[in-house]
């Protein structure tokens, strides 16, 4: 228990007195999962709003795919990656693993389905009038997805955050396509488990203190927006 | 009476096995209004929705410029013409002026165009002092104008109102019939659905009634 303090000190110290390597892991993790979910969205709510509106065969079974991915445990697409990405792989000429392309790539894989399942049921759930008022207006059918993804905005972005959310805590997918290379590739969930298992808690602590916050932060933003969307709904 | 601008002929249209329209026949004429009655749920919107483009019938010909078209084949076109208003309508996020301006910019109209044609529709419907008020935050009766005001401005040939008086104060309602005769004596069609006859009364040409799918006058 004494041990445990010590270290959340250290921890605390850590994160007050500005240490170097453990802001550059924080600020590795948010660069490569802000690129992730910036390069993610669109083409996902493209899917998701296509899955919404479109009326084409096999759309249910589309959508029942998107939601089977959510429990795809990380590892599995590290595992994927890392077979598609090694030098013996059909894109090892590409030189990607161990890169954080190949994390932002990793990273996109997972919360793709998210984004898609949650976006469907944002859109699902808009006012059937937003699109027939688009339409008889004269918009064109892309200017008319705008429209309805902008009246639905508050629950897509709900969407996005919880896949940011998603994406900044897996290990998985950083650890195995990433390789955990310090300065370069190491991000806050795969120092954690290395500093934990080398038996050093307190940076361990200090990304786990910064993870958390963050949580707070995401909930918190989520909940204010719901909010507003109450307010002018 | 003139040659109809469009001829809705043979729409048919089932729900799950129920047919909720039955060989309607609908001729629409230039700068003429005509009003369609029938019960809840006897397909009066959706003869409006298939009029409009935005509900597909099981079979229906659209017949213009004396020739005869699959609806699937025209609709598109002939869309651009036909502007549909819900009964509570859809008022979307933002300002009064952004609502009545959201279709200019699918238009030939050039910025300077669109700016007077914005102010000219604005001053039109006597909607300028709440021009820059968050559209949703305004009355029942002020959002119908500006959802008129909004299809207005693009100058449709033929408007859709699908029971616009519902849920309306009496000032209100007289306000929205006074613009809608504005718009019939601008040379537009209009056909509205509602219940009570009385409230168009001096705006309507012709009644039908809607029951059991078909349309008798």
């Amino acid at each position: 228990m004494e041990g445990m303090l010590i270290s959340t000190q250290q921890a605390l110290h850590m994160l007050l007195t500005g240490d170097s390597e453990l802001w550059s892991i924080v600020m590795l993790s948010f660069s490569v999962s802000f690129k992730a979910i910036i390069l993610t969205t669109p083409p996902a709510m493209v899917v998701a709003y296509s899955l919404a509106n479109g009326n084409f065969p096999g759309n249910k079974i589309v959508l029942a795919v998107f939601n089977s991915l959510l429990s795809v445990p990380t590892v599995v697409i590290g595992l994927l990656l890392y077979v598609l990405l090694t030098r013996q792989g059909p894109f090892g000429d590409l030189r990607l693993l161990f890169t954080q392309t190949a994390m932002v790539i990793g990273q996109m894989m997972l919360c793709f389905p998210i984004l898609v399942a949650l976006g469907y049921a944002a859109i699902n759930a808009a006012d059937r009038r937003v699109k027939e008022t688009s339409i008889t207006l004269g918009a064109p059918w892309w200017f008319t997805m705008l429209t309805v993804l902008y009246e639905v905005r508050f629950g897509l972005l709900a969407a996005v955050l919880t896949g940011f959310g998603r994406i900044i805590s897996e290990v998985g997918i950083s650890m195995m396509v990433g390789g955990n290379i310090l300065g370069y590739t190491r991000n806050i969930t795969t120092a954690i488990a290395l500093e934990t298992s080398k038996g050093e808690f307190a940076q361990g602590i200090a990304l786990g203190i910064v993870l958390l916050l963050l949580a707070f932060m995401l909930t918190a933003f989520l909940t204010y927006v719901q909010g507003k969307q109450e307010i002018t709904a | 009476m003139s040659e109809p601008l469009l001829l809705f002929r043979g729409i048919e249209k089932s729900f799950a096995g129920n047919q909720i329209l039955k060989n309607v026949n609908l001729s629409i004429y230039p700068g003429k209004c005509i009003l369609l009655s029938g019960k809840n749920g006897s397909g009066k919107s959706t003869l409006l929705k298939i009029i409009a483009g935005l509900e597909t019938p099981s079979k229906a010909e659209i017949e213009f410029s004396g020739k005869s078209h699959s609806w699937k084949s025209v609709i598109r076109s002939i869309r651009k013409n036909i502007i549909y208003l819900h009964q509570q309508p859809y008022l979307l996020s933002g300002t009064v002026v952004s609502n009545v301006a959201y279709g200019l910019r699918f238009t030939h109209l050039n910025r300077t165009q669109r700016s007077d044609s914005l102010k000219e529709a604005l001053e039109w419907a006597g909607l300028a002092d709440v021009a820059n008020k968050q559209a949703k935050t305004l009355s029942g009766g002020v959002q119908q104008r500006v959802a008129f005001t909004r299809a207005w401005i693009l100058k449709p040939k033929v408007l859709l109102l699908d029971e616009p008086m519902a849920n309306m104060d009496y000032e209100s309602r007289m306000q929205a019939c006074d613009l809608l005769k504005r718009m019939k004596s601008e040379g537009m069609s209009i056909v509205v659905t509602g219940h009570d006859a009385d409230i168009f009364d001096g705006l309507t040409d012709k009644h039908f009634h809607l029951t059991e799918g078909k349309l008798e006058s």
